[in-house]
């Protein structure tokens, strides 16, 4: 294996780590829960720009020609776990404005115009994580070892990949354990969970906190391993891609989402890198953008479940029709 | 000084708003008719001002240019809709699934126009006339010419809503499908129509959103999307009357804001006026806008 194809698959790999923890936490609060999250991507720009401004130090370093606010050097594995605090705490904020009382067309709705306004927000206010230009530089974490620059690329594949261990471990936990049926149950049918004593708003918080924090971990350890993020990162469009994965993965299944983030923003983003460059500039990018679009599409045309289907689940001494069935809004109403 | 900021403010909140009322009662009725939050629409405007752009391109005056953009818009509209997202709907697809697929029909949309024209801007070629004085405010030709078309168009669209069989049906499909088909109307031509003149009204607002921000690029009505969706929650979703006196709500505080403060907080303040509001009145100021429901197919 030469270096050269060794240090591309390494990067490789950190971002299918990224990516599958992006799905896994849309998963959660879309897939699982039924919230149509449209600022997903604000809230793993949140953690990008936490683990950032705690990694970075006094924002007179490096000459000083960055401005953000905090300016932290903190020890190694603290800034990720920040971030996925301060994203959480920030879901907390956007879910109790958005989640409690307004109907899911307006919640949709408002997402989507938080994200935006979020990213004009910190465009135009140049102290908070220096503007336009955003963030770079940022030292990598356990950059003191002894390692080569290969064998750090293949020591951050392994963080990435611990990091994501642990996250399954707590999404599987969470999927599969009551909490995740009553989930299920106020996505599939809000009234009859309700009827049945779930606290269907304090149930769709603790999710949308729990896939926010999530959301935020895997922004902090894409900016961790590429040392730079900037509003171009997260216009609200990003977040098409993330659920477009979720959506050709498998709408629900924590393994279909994994299939998906490799297919969708690994395989497609790669792909054009090896389409020689014609037509005008900015010509393959649009193309990228209008196969992701058409990939939406065919996928809620033919297979709007997915790869790998959601599991339909199956209780014994239950009725016998299939949950997802049973439970179909349309025939309900 | 402040005094004269603050009444010219006024004068381009006016521009703004009427700017704003043609694009957002568009948005509003299109959620109202068909329940889908049509994404797509800023990018369908772009379409339009494109459209527009040709016509002026080729020696066209600019109400020609107006009429081609309305024109292009309206068919536009009209067939994305009997034949992209009234087929998905008919398919199954639910409530959320329709705002994916309207988010993938306007970035596809966005980058057509992108790729055909690239990432320059573009302008028509006209002249904004010379400058007006009214009471204290100073309006260009072009900006009269735009508030008057969008007076006329508020007052055509009302009228139709209320005055006509057609609005009344719109109106009807609007609040219950079921029971208008079941009333003997026909529905999926009262939908067509609704997608047509709302389709128009994109149109209209397109080419001149791009008149009078004088250069636009392929992902200018995108950016107004936003604004746009701020209107018409504020105004209850579903509601074009309310959409229009958001628009001037909307339209005045945010030229107010971008003269007092700094111009690119426009949306921020506007946003920040939506949030408070729903946070008191979670459908919008005025009144009940379309009810929760699903997607009529």
């Amino acid at each position: 294996m030469s270096s050269a194809f060794s240090f591309y698959l390494t990067t490789l790999l950190v971002y299918l780590g990224v990516d599958i923890l992006a799905v896994w936490s849309l998963n959660l609060q879309y897939g699982v829960a039924g919230i149509y999250n449209f600022a997903w991507i604000m809230f793993q720009a949140v953690g990008a720009y936490t683990a950032g401004v705690l990694t970075l130090g006094a924002d007179t370093g490096n000459g000083g020609f960055q401005q953000y606010i905090l300016g932290l050097r903190l020890p190694e594995p603290l800034p990720v776990l920040l971030a996925g605090v301060v994203a959480g705490a920030l879901a907390l904020v956007v879910g109790i404005v958005a989640l409690r009382r307004l109907r899911t067309d307006y919640q949709a709705m408002v997402m989507l115009v938080i994200s935006v306004i979020a990213l004009l927000v910190v465009e135009n206010v140049t102290g908070l994580f220096n503007g336009p230009a955003g963030l770079s530089l940022i030292p990598q974490p356990y950059g003191s070892l002894p390692l080569s620059t290969l064998g750090y690329q293949w020591f951050y594949v392994a963080l990435t990949a611990a990091t994501c261990l642990f996250v399954y471990l707590f999404v599987h936990r969470v999927t599969s354990s009551p909490l995740g049926r009553a989930l299920r149950a106020t996505r599939d049918n809000e009234d009859a969970a309700q009827a049945l004593g779930k606290d269907v708003v304090r149930l769709r918080l603790f999710i949308f906190v729990m896939g926010g924090a999530i959301a935020g971990i895997s922004g902090a350890v894409l900016i961790l391993f590429i040392g730079a993020w900037s509003p171009g990162s997260w216009a609200y469009v990003e977040t098409l891609v993330v659920l477009t994965a979720v959506i050709v993965g498998g709408t629900g299944n924590n393994f279909g989402v994994m299939l998906g983030a490799l297919l969708v923003p690994v395989a497609f983003n790669e792909a054009t890198r090896f389409i020689p460059p014609f037509g005008r500039p900015g010509l393959v990018d649009a193309l990228q953008w209008i196969v992701i679009g058409g990939l939406a599409l065919v996928f809620l045309w033919f297979w709007p479940r997915g790869i790998v289907p959601e599991r339909r689940r199956r209780f014994p001494g239950g009725p016998l029709v299939a949950p997802a069935e049973m439970t179909d809004p349309s025939e309900v109403t | 000084m402040t005094g004269s900021l603050f009444v010219q403010s006024i004068g381009f909140g006016l521009v703004t708003a009427s700017i704003l009322a043609l694009a957002s009662v568009g948005f509003t009725l299109q959620f109202g008719v068909s329940n889908i939050l049509n994404l797509a629409y800023g990018d369908l405007m772009t379409a339009s001002a494109f459209a527009g752009y040709a016509v002026n391109h080729a020696g066209g005056s600019i109400p020609e240019s107006l009429a081609a953009g309305a024109g292009f818009g309206a068919l536009a509209s009209m067939l994305l809709n009997r034949y992209v997202y009234r087929p998905f709907v008919r398919h199954g697809t639910k409530l959320f699934g329709m705002v994916v697929v309207t988010l993938a029909v306007g970035i596809i949309l966005q980058n057509i126009l992108l790729g055909a024209y690239g990432a320059t801007f573009f302008s028509y070629s006209f002249s904004t006339g010379r400058q007006v004085h009214i009471l204290g405010m100073v309006f260009d030709t072009s900006q009269l010419m735009i508030i008057g078309l969008s007076v006329v168009v508020m007052i055509l669209v009302q009228l139709l809503l209320t005055r006509t069989r057609l609005g009344k049906a719109m109106r009807a499909t609007a609040a219950n499908p079921s029971l208008a088909q079941a009333s003997g109307i026909a529905t999926d031509q009262v939908t067509d129509l609704a997608w047509l003149i709302s389709g128009a009204l994109c149109g209209l607002a397109g080419v001149v959103l791009v008149l009078n921000t004088s250069a636009f690029q392929s992902t200018t009505g995108n950016d107004f999307l936003v604004i746009i969706v701020a209107a018409a929650m504020l105004g209850g979703v579903g509601n074009p009357t309310g959409a229009m006196l958001a628009s001037i709500v909307l339209g005045v505080v945010t030229e107010m804001a971008a003269g007092f403060l700094t111009p690119s907080f426009k949306e921020v303040i506007a946003f920040g006026v939506l949030v408070v509001v729903l946070l008191f009145r979670p459908t919008g100021i005025f009144g009940q806008g379309a009810t929760v429901k699903e997607i009529p197919a």
